[in-house]
């Protein structure tokens, strides 16, 4: 994607965002209202930037027929979903890959093996709504990985993930990014160690920081930022920096008018 | 016995029948070894092995393939044996492969060969009443549905339970809005819990809304229809009168919600309705108001010019709506 601009109304959510991503699992890391789930949306072809270039697969998403095919290959998280009250995991799972286009006949195995990959075999068939809110999430997770996606885009998956079961999902997230782009948006420093391996740092609609997680533990030793492990403190760190250069650019707007 | 002779007159003289307690040993190295077409024999572990090795002459090998064809233990036995020869490497590569390749349901019912079928097929939801309902979206899964018994329903209820006279024109007066109501119900981020996730799928836009649309005309109309026909007509037109203004109403909805968004879209058309038969009768002179609305639908429905125009109204708004497509293909908004 090149020069992505979003806007929330009057609120700029994106602004001149430029990222390139191949395979592995690359972290959306930032603070409450930076515009991760904005980038993810429009990463999703759910939103339309405001400006801006999306190319995904290395097709144009602005293409209605590109679309449809790009569509085909993707898995999204949304932060929040809904399902049906009536159905059971085994029949939402199968709705989505439906609503992917998959062949009919893949369908059932496909299902079984996104819900075993998200450990909810035995509970397969149970109605979505009498999971517990980690479980719907990984619910979610496994539809989104149904069709075994070229790009996967998860915004907050370990929210409400108690810690055993983020520990599993972080190996998850590792299997999955040897063979396909994962994109993960997470608040939380530690899904970034464990299971990243690039870390994209979002602050106020802009990137901040780019780099390994090991990267950015060493900046944080270096820079000395605040927190209680190397990443947070890399995290801190980035984020001032960022701050800083920010504020002397508008100093520098405000002189130069 | 003697074709096994016939066929091989230099065979390995091991493999002649000359063992007539054979039977008794079905797995022995006997060099003695009957005849591979006697009941009882069964092929010992060398035989096995040069066959495996391939130094067992041609028309041996056959006499033993067609052993191994009905006997199981045989054949386990020769194939062990070849898996240990220099083809077991490959055997087990070719394996792999065609497992890797087979999809994945034909793997599962593999651990017992039961000939009742494997549980996973009977588990998994039947696939075209599910794709059925898939694609009746979540209108005729809520309260729509229930809304559109309600009325069916309730309107055999008060003329016959009731002996209300005016269910025919209060039905003919209500049908065309309960198909406009079921497509707003159908899509869209309002209406659809799961909107966020289709609209990342390649189904989402016209297609999905068409389909949709499609599922709850097809429950509405001849449910209201056949309602119309069980209750009393009281002056009011026929019972399969609104079926045009029901169609018209809902493609016109559907093409305006490409310029003003569903919810307003069938708003207007909905409420356009509403007011056009209920406000003259309400303002009409005289008579009962079930009389009045009688009259008031059947000018609105009435006759072939009135039938004719809504059909024209249907098709110009079918023609309105694929002008306006491309309104359901835009990305939302941010």
């Amino acid at each position: 994607m090149a020069g992505l601009r979003v806007r929330h109304r009057r609120t700029v959510a994106l602004d001149s965002v430029d990222l390139d991503l191949g395979p592995g699992v690359h972290g959306l890391l930032g603070p409450n209202g930076a515009g991760k789930t904005s980038l993810i949306r429009v990463l999703a072809t759910v939103a339309a930037p405001t400006g801006g270039r999306v190319e995904l697969l290395g097709d144009d998403v602005r293409d209605r027929r590109h679309r449809s095919a790009v569509r085909r290959r993707l898995g999204y998280l949304p932060q929040e979903f809904g399902y049906y009250p009536g159905f059971t995991v085994r029949e939402f799972v199968a709705y989505v890959a439906w609503l992917k286009e998959m062949p009919a006949a893949q369908v059932p195995a496909a299902v079984e093996r996104a819900v075993e990959r998200v450990g909810l075999a035995e509970r397969v068939d149970a109605k979505v709504k009498t999971l517990s809110g980690g479980m719907v999430r990984r619910v979610g997770i496994a539809q989104a990985i149904v069709n075994e996606p070229d790009v996967l885009l998860l915004d907050e998956p370990t929210a409400g993930l108690d810690p055993e079961q983020r520990v599993e999902f972080r190996a998850l997230l590792r299997e999955l990014g040897t063979a396909t782009t994962v994109v993960v948006s997470t608040h939380l420093v530690e899904d970034v160690a464990a299971a990243c391996t690039e870390v994209t740092l979002v602050e106020a609609g802009r990137i901040a920081y780019r780099g390994t997680p090991p990267a950015l533990a060493e900046l944080g030793e270096s820079a000395g930022g605040a927190g209680d492990n190397p990443i947070e403190r890399g995290y801190t760190a980035a984020l001032r920096t960022h701050r800083a250069a920010a504020l002397e650019e508008a100093a520098l707007e405000e002189v130069a008018r | 016995m003697t074709d096994w002779h016939a066929t091989d007159p230099h065979a390995d003289d091991r493999l002649h029948p000359t063992d007539p307690h054979a039977g008794d040993r079905p797995h022995s190295t006997d060099p003695h070894t009957p005849d591979p077409h006697a009941p009882d024999w069964h092929a010992p572990d060398d035989l096995a092995f040069r066959y495996a090795d391939g130094s067992l002459p041609e028309a041996d090998a056959w006499s033993l393939e067609k052993h191994l064809e009905h006997c199981t233990p045989c054949a386990s036995r020769v194939s062990r044996a070849v898996r240990e020869t220099a083809a077991g490497a490959v055997l087990a590569e070719v394996r792999q492969s065609v497992l890797r390749a087979a999809p994945k349901s034909a793997r599962k019912p593999a651990p017992a060969p039961a000939p009742a079928p494997s549980p996973t097929p009977a588990r998994a939801p039947a696939p075209r009443l599910a794709r059925v309902l898939w694609a009746a979206g979540p209108a005729l899964r809520g309260a729509w549905l229930s809304a559109v018994l309600i009325v069916a329903v309730g309107a055999v209820v008060l003329a016959y339970g009731a002996g209300y006279t005016g269910a025919r024109p209060l039905l003919l007066a209500v049908a065309p809005v309960v198909p406009v109501i079921g497509v707003a119900l159908s899509y869209g981020a309002y209406a659809d819990p799961l909107h966020e996730i289709t609209a990342s799928t390649p189904s989402a836009g016209l297609r999905l809304v068409l389909v949709r649309a499609a599922a709850v005309l097809v429950v509405s109309l001849p449910l209201l229809t056949l309602a119309g026909v069980l209750v009393p007509s009281s002056g009011a037109p026929g019972a399969a009168a609104w079926l045009l203004p029901g169609l018209a109403l809902t493609l016109a909805s559907l093409a305006l919600a490409g310029y003003v968004g569903c919810p307003a879209a069938t708003a207007v058309t909905g409420g356009g309705w509403l007011c056009a038969v209920l406000a003259p009768a309400l303002a009409a002179p005289g008579g009962r108001l079930t009389a009045r609305l009688a009259d008031q639908l059947a000018t609105v429905l009435d006759g072939a010019p009135a039938q004719g125009a809504w059909a024209a109204a249907a098709v110009l708004s079918a023609v309105a709506l694929a002008v306006r497509r491309p309104a359901y293909d835009h990305l939302g908004r941010p």
